[in-house]
C-alpha cells in the first residue's frame, strides 16, 4: 500500500516536473481548464439525459421484436459495467501518480485504463453485433432505434477517452521531464469518470430494469414481484 | 484567493497535499482541507464497494420472479445513486474542489434529470406498457435460429419453424379454446397456420399473406375457379398460386415457403380437417 507514495525521488531528480507555481490566478480560484471541464460535463448530463429520457419514453411502444427481453444479456453486461468501473479505479491511481510526479506509475496506470476501456468497447461491438445477427438493426423498432442512440453516443465517448488517454501516455512516455502535468491527467481522469457513471445510469435503466421488457404483453412482469416475495414465505 | 476559508488553497498546493494521508475514515467521511487526495488505499477501498454495489444490483435481478418487476426498480435506482455520487465525490473528487463545480455540474445533473422526468410524466411512462396506438400492433418475436448468423436474408424473411418447436403467437384476446369453429381451432392449433397469417382477432402471423375477407376474395383470383376450390388449392398446394401485389395485397409471397413449411403438417391433418379449415376460411367474408 505505501509503495505508491515514492514520491520523494523524482522531485529530486525533476523538480520542475509539475510546478504548481505556474498555475494561473483565476478570479474563482480554480483553473479555467477544469472549470471548462466541468461545465462541459454538466452539459453532458443533459445530452445524456435526453437520450436517456427518449429511450424511457418509447419504452414498451415497439410493435415488432426482437424486444429487449428477447436479446439483452443483463450477465455479459454486469461484467462489462465491472471493467469499466475498474477503469475508474485505475483512471484515479493514474491521476493520483501524475500529481506525485511518477511518471512511471502514472504510465502503467494509463495502459490499465485503456486496456479495460478497450475491454468495454470490445464487449460493446459484441453486443451490437449480436444485435445485428438477431435482427435489430438500427431502424428495426423504437427500442433499436433509441437503444443504439443512447448506447452508441456512450460508447463513442468511451473511445474518444481512449485516444486521449493514449496520447497522454505517448506523451508521457516520450517526455518524462515536462508534460503531461497533473492537471492535464486529472481533466482527462474527470472526463473518464463521467463516461463511467453515465453508463452506471445507463446499466440500471436499460439493463437492470428494461433488460427484460417485453413486447404484446409489456407490463404484465411488471405486476408480479409482489407475488414472488410473497410466494416465498407462504 | 477565495475568501472563503474552507477553500482557500484549492489548487494550487496539489502536490502538497497529496503526501498528506488523509486516513481511511477522514477522507470518506470526514472534512478534509482542499487539495488532500486519496491514495491506493481509499481508492481500492472505494472500487472494491463500487464492485459489491454492481454484484448487489446483478443479484437483485436474478429471481426470475423479480425480473422486469417493479419493485426492484426503487432499489436499483438507490444503489445506482450511490455509486454515481461516490464517483463523483472521490474518484472525481468533488468533495475536496471549490464549491463551484459542485453547483456547476449539480445544475446541469439537475436539468438534465428535470428534463428526462419531465418527458416521462408527459407520457405517463413509468411502465413499460404499450399504449393505443402500439398495443394493437404489437408481434411477438421469435428468436432466429444461431445458424442463421451469416445470410442476411434470413433475418429479413425467418424460416420458419419446425411443426411444435415454436411458440403458437397468442393473438390479444382471442382464445383457441373457445374457438368459434372447428376450422377456427384447427387454423390457431393444430393446423398451425395463424403462426404465418393474420385474421382480425385471431392471428398475428406475418409471414403469409393475410386473410381477412379471403372468403370472397377467393373467387376473383383464379378466373374460372370457385372460391372453395382456390382455398382448398391455397392450402394442399401452396406453390400453383402465390398471392401477391396483383391481389391487392403490399407485397408477393412466396408459395413454396407455404410448400415447406406445410410439408410436416399436412400429412398429420385429416380429410375432415381440411374442409373445416376451408369451411371457416370460406365464412371470413
Amino acid at each position: 500500500m505505501a509503495h505508491v507514495d515514492t514520491t520523494h525521488a523524482p522531485a529530486e531528480h525533476e523538480p520542475a516536473a509539475h510546478p504548481p507555481a505556474h498555475e494561473e490566478e483565476t478570479t474563482t480560484g480554480i483553473s479555467h481548464r477544469k472549470l471548462l471541464m466541468w461545465v462541459f460535463l454538466g452539459s453532458d448530463c443533459l445530452f445524456f439525459g435526453s437520450l436517456i429520457a427518449t429511450y424511457m419514453v418509447y419504452r414498451g411502444q415497439s410493435i415488432v421484436g426482437p424486444y429487449p427481453i428477447d436479446i439483452i444479456d443483463v450477465p455479459v453486461t454486469t461484467i462489462s459495467t465491472f471493467v469499466l468501473l475498474m477503469s475508474s479505479f485505475t483512471m484515479v491511481m493514474a491521476v493520483a501518480a501524475a500529481r506525485n510526479g511518477n511518471q512511471r506509475r502514472l504510465i502503467q496506470w494509463l495502459v490499465c485504463t485503456i486496456i479495460l476501456g478497450g475491454g468495454f468497447i470490445g464487449f460493446q461491438v459484441y453486443e451490437f453485433n449480436l444485435f445485428r445477427v438477431e435482427g435489430l438493426r438500427y431502424e428495426t423498432n423504437l427500442f433499436s432505434s433509441t437503444f443504439f442512440t443512447l448506447t452508441g453516443f456512450h460508447g463513442a465517448h468511451v473511445t474518444l477517452g481512449i485516444f486521449w488517454l493514449i496520447c497522454l501516455a505517448v506523451i508521457s512516455a516520450r517526455n518524462p521531464a515536462g508534460r503531461p502535468s497533473g492537471e492535464d491527467v486529472d481533466i482527462a481522469g474527470l472526463y473518464w469518470h463521467f463516461v463511467d457513471i453515465v453508463w452506471i445510469v445507463i446499466f440500471t435503466l436499460l439493463y437492470l430494469i428494461g433488460g427484460f421488457d417485453s413486447g404484446p404483453d409489456a407490463g404484465h412482469a411488471a405486476a408480479q414481484g409482489w407475488q414472488w416475495i410473497t410466494g416465498i414465505f407462504t | 484567493m477565495s475568501s472563503n476559508p474552507g477553500h482557500e488553497g484549492a489548487l494550487p498546493h496539489e502536490e502538497h497535499g497529496s503526501h498528506e494521508d488523509a486516513g481511511i475514515s477522514r477522507f470518506f467521511f470526514g472534512r478534509v482541507p482542499a487539495g488532500v487526495h486519496g491514495g491506493l488505499k481509499q481508492y481500492g477501498i472505494l472500487a472494491i464497494f463500487l464492485a459489491i454495489i454492481t454484484l448487489i444490483e446483478f443479484l437483485i435481478i436474478v429471481p426470475e420472479g423479480l425480473q422486469g418487476s417493479s419493485i426492484v426498480i426503487a432499489p436499483l435506482v438507490i444503489l445506482s445513486v450511490i455509486k454515481f455520487f461516490c464517483v463523483v465525490a472521490f474518484f472525481m473528487h468533488l468533495k475536496f474542489e471549490n464549491e463551484l463545480l459542485w453547483q456547476i455540474f449539480v445544475a446541469g445533473l439537475v436539468l438534465g434529470l428535470v428534463v428526462a422526468l419531465a418527458l416521462v410524466l408527459l407520457f405517463g411512462v413509468f411502465r413499460p406498457t404499450p399504449r393505443a396506438f402500439s398495443e394493437p400492433r404489437a408481434m411477438p418475436f421469435e428468436h432466429h435460429a444461431a445458424e442463421e448468423e451469416h445470410h442476411y436474408e434470413a433475418l429479413v424473411v425467418p424460416t420458419p419453424c419446425p411443426v411444435g418447436a415454436c411458440p403458437q403467437p397468442a393473438a390479444p384476446g382471442a382464445n383457441p379454446g373457445a374457438a368459434a369453429s372447428p376450422g377456427q381451432a384447427l387454423f390457431v392449433g393444430a393446423a398451425a397456420c395463424s403462426s404465418c397469417h393474420t385474421i382480425s382477432g385471431v392471428a398475428q402471423g406475418v409471414l403469409g399473406p393475410p386473410l381477412d375477407g379471403i372468403g370472397s376474395a377467393a373467387a376473383n383470383r383464379i378466373p374460372g375457379q370457385s372460391a372453395e376450390d382456390y382455398i382448398r388449392e391455397s392450402i394442399l398446394e401452396p406453390d400453383v398460386y402465390a398471392a401477391g401485389t396483383a391481389d391487392g395485397l403490399s407485397q408477393d409471397y412466396d408459395g413454396n415457403l407455404m410448400l415447406s413449411t406445410m410439408a410436416g403438417i399436412l400429412p398429420s391433418l385429416s380429410d375432415e380437417d381440411i374442409d373445416n379449415l376451408v369451411d371457416y376460411l370460406l365464412s371470413l367474408q
